[in-house]
């Protein structure tokens, strides 16, 4: 169906699910109006454009809606529903927890089981928590309840967005196994481009913000904006910018695993740079909790982190470059 | 013509003709030699039609859109078939000529280019006419049945190897700027033209400067309109920064794999370096892809203009940090090791430090971007 949803019919679509995203008090409430206005339909019909255009807008009016639950659970052939909330284990969101011993992750099946990872705000609501183990064998998928991790563990440096580390034990009966119809894999892929895309969102967003800024704000008799230092601050991000919404755009065509990984690598850092950047031309505006700026720089530190970082990935894709021996042509005419 | 079928028919044609196809050199060649070589690779794909896709029939070109010929330079690229700067000219200054000359002349002066039988070179740069390229100087006067060209260009490529040279010159009045420049195609030939290499701190003689006393340019050699040559060298621009850049990516594609390959091979490599390695090849696919949608965008007959400022800065990011990574990776090798393959590296890595300078400086890029692409109002 991808083909049939004009380039037009996605800008019209755009900017209703901006209007939604922008007026929702909540992630509940972002979630439930998200559904309503067809955002299960959208992405079971067209996965990847769908994903780049609704994560585009979550970065652009800073919803912290939980989209991305979704996304991994149809790209696992789960179903699409508020209800199922991912929970994503510590060894796959990031480098720094990734196993150092070859240590089984799942334990003797009569012992509770120790879970340790990241959920969404949707762990409140949700009834359903879906989870992969990362087993010698591969990944397994499994489900249990999610009723008792309501309102539990710390929510960190974005409260609005309430990513939250839970680490609990589950009794083995509580757990049911599941089958995907995809691998781990592919899960992570979509999830890190649906990222790549909310990074560039909020990045073009705060870039906007220190562009209207140095506008304004008069110092020395003119505009800030006349002075170089501040134009190559500004020029630098939106150069980074384009360059990862480029390749998160190829994303859209393209499933390679290590394409997604430099789409969200690149994206992430084009993100930190805007922030940097944008912290520094907003001054001491910028670090007050008046100016809406704190809440981009939190909310991309989160999302830079999920799924791999711009300071984990390129480790990651090196490893595996230096594994192949070779660099893979990735980008064709 | 579909560009993958191109691509796969291209790639057959390159293969089964390896053996006259590979420079006979390895590593380094002389100027001379890797010249003559690269006008027989030219000529080679010329002879099989490959080189005349993407080119107007109006030069002897097989039409199609100029996607073919970024395949081209690519393929040659990846397998280091031919001296990648020689091959930059050709897409440099052939696509504008054929915009701006009368069409009888470009008829008559760029198929010999297209074969390989030719080269030519660029007069632009001057010594006191840099970043700030609307203050040059070197003066055209009429006179009878043409002009007489007065003046000096620097940073001028391959001229030794030059028959023709797009020159820019001065028509109005010294303080004319932008609006008194008209563009010429010279022959190199012409009484009154004298160069001298510019030796580079890589080890090459790329360049020259070049000497203009009383040259006669007959009229019908020059290129758009009289004061008019301001629109050719932005012309220029947007070619340069699609095809070649796409050429140039495709090299940098290739050393990137030659240092995965090595780094792998030495079987030492720790985290720092795996992460070197996934920066400076995450900043070649950064600019392979924005330079991917600019080819597409050339291709579909959209205009190209500042916006491929993006593109100059990213290949320069790539390119800089791909070889400050071999540098850092192959410890030592670029400042001690002898041998073919350690003398490219120290040669790539020297040639780097031109890549933030040439064609449009990184700060001019910069202000460029903050000035049309973010539009800051004027700078202080």
């Amino acid at each position: 169906m991808s083909e049939f949803i004009e380039a037009d019919d996605m800008a019209l679509l755009a900017a209703s699910f901006e209007a939604v995203m922008a007026e929702a008090p909540g992630p509940g409430e972002a979630d439930q109006a998200l559904f309503d206005l067809g955002w299960a339909e959208l992405l079971a019909a067209a996965p990847g454009p769908a994903a780049a255009m609704v994560f585009s807008a979550l970065g652009a009016t800073g919803s912290a809606a939980t989209l991305l639950d979704d996304v991994v659970a149809h790209a696992l052939g789960m179903p699409i529903s508020p209800d199922v909330c991912v929970l994503l284990p510590a060894s796959l969101h990031a480098e720094r927890a990734a196993p150092q011993s070859d240590e089984p992750r799942i334990f003797n099946q009569e012992e509770p089981l120790e879970i340790s990872g990241l959920v969404s705000s949707r762990i409140d609501r949700a009834a359903t928590v879906v989870t992969v183990w990362d087993k010698e064998s591969g990944p397994e998928f499994t489900s249990f309840e999610a009723g008792f991790l309501r309102n539990r563990g710390a929510t960190g440096v974005d409260p609005a967005h309430a990513y939250r580390h839970l680490s609990v034990r589950v009794a083995a009966h509580f757990l049911t196994p599941l089958e995907a119809e995809a691998t781990w894999e592919t899960a992570v892929a979509a999830a890190r481009v649906a990222l790549a895309h909310q990074l560039i969102g909020g990045a073009r967003w705060m870039l906007a913000e220190a562009r209207q800024h140095a506008l304004d704000r008069v110092q020395f008799g003119r505009p800030v904006a006349s002075f170089q230092s501040i134009r190559h601050k500004l020029a630098e991000s939106l150069v980074q910018i384009e360059g990862a919404a480029s390749v998160a755009g190829a994303c859209v065509h393209d499933p390679d695993p290590m394409l997604a990984a430099l789409a969200k690598s690149l994206a992430g850092q084009a993100a930190l740079t805007t922030a940097a950047h944008t912290q520094q031309v907003l001054a001491g505006m910028g670090f007050t909790a008046e100016h809406r700026f704190h809440l981009w720089l939190k909310r991309m530190l989160v999302i830079d982190t999920l799924f791999g970082s711009a300071s984990s990935l390129p480790t990651e894709i090196g490893q595996d470059l230096l594994t192949r021996g070779t660099a893979p042509r990735l980008i064709q005419l | 013509m579909e560009p993958e079928i191109f691509r796969r028919d291209l790639g057959a044609w390159l293969d089964a003709n390896a053996d006259e196809l590979t420079p006979p050199y390895e590593g380094l060649a002389s100027m001379d030699v890797s010249m003559e070589h690269y006008s027989r690779v030219k000529r080679a794909l010329y002879d099989a039609d490959f080189g005349r896709y993407g080119w107007p029939e109006s030069v002897g070109g097989l039409g199609g859109t100029p996607l073919l010929r970024a395949i081209v330079g690519e393929e040659i690229n990846f397998r280091d078939l031919a001296d990648p700067n020689a091959w930059t000219m050709i897409e440099v200054l052939a696509p504008t000529v054929i915009d701006f000359a009368p069409p009888e002349l470009s008829a008559r002066l760029v198929p010999p280019f297209i074969r390989g039988d030719e080269m030519w070179c660029q007069g632009f740069s001057e010594p006191d006419a840099g970043s700030d390229l609307a203050s040059l100087s070197c003066r055209a006067a009429k006179t009878d049945g043409g002009w007489v060209v007065n003046g000096q260009k620097i940073w001028t490529s391959f001229i030794e190897y030059s028959q023709r040279c797009v020159l820019l010159t001065r028509t109005g009045e010294p303080d004319s700027a932008h609006r008194g420049i008209t563009a010429f195609l010279v022959d190199v030939d012409s009484p009154g033209i004298s160069y001298s290499p510019i030796e580079t701190m890589h080890g090459r003689t790329d360049f020259a400067e070049v000497q203009f006393d009383d040259v006669f340019v007959p009229a019908d050699r020059i290129l758009g309109e009289e004061n008019g040559g301001w629109q050719v060298a932005m012309d220029i621009l947007p070619y340069e920064r699609s095809t070649t850049f796409w050429h140039r990516g495709a090299l940098l594609h290739r050393r990137c794999s030659d240092l995965i390959t090595q780094v792998a091979a030495s079987g030492d490599h720790d985290t720092a370096a795996a992460k070197a390695i996934g920066q400076a090849f995450q900043s070649i696919v950064a600019f392979r892809s924005r330079s991917r949608d600019t080819q597409h965008q050339l291709a579909a007959g959209q205009q190209l203009g500042v916006e491929t400022s993006v593109d100059k800065i990213l290949i320069t990011s790539a390119e800089q940090q791909l070889f400050e990574a071999a540098r850092d990776l192959l410890l030592g090798v670029i400042e001690f090791d002898e041998g073919l393959t350690a003398a490219q590296w120290r040669t790539d890595y020297l040639y780097s430090k031109a890549a933030s300078i040439y064609g449009g400086t990184a700060e001019i890029q910069r202000n460029i971007v903050a000035r049309r692409l973010l539009d800051l109002g004027p700078e202080a």
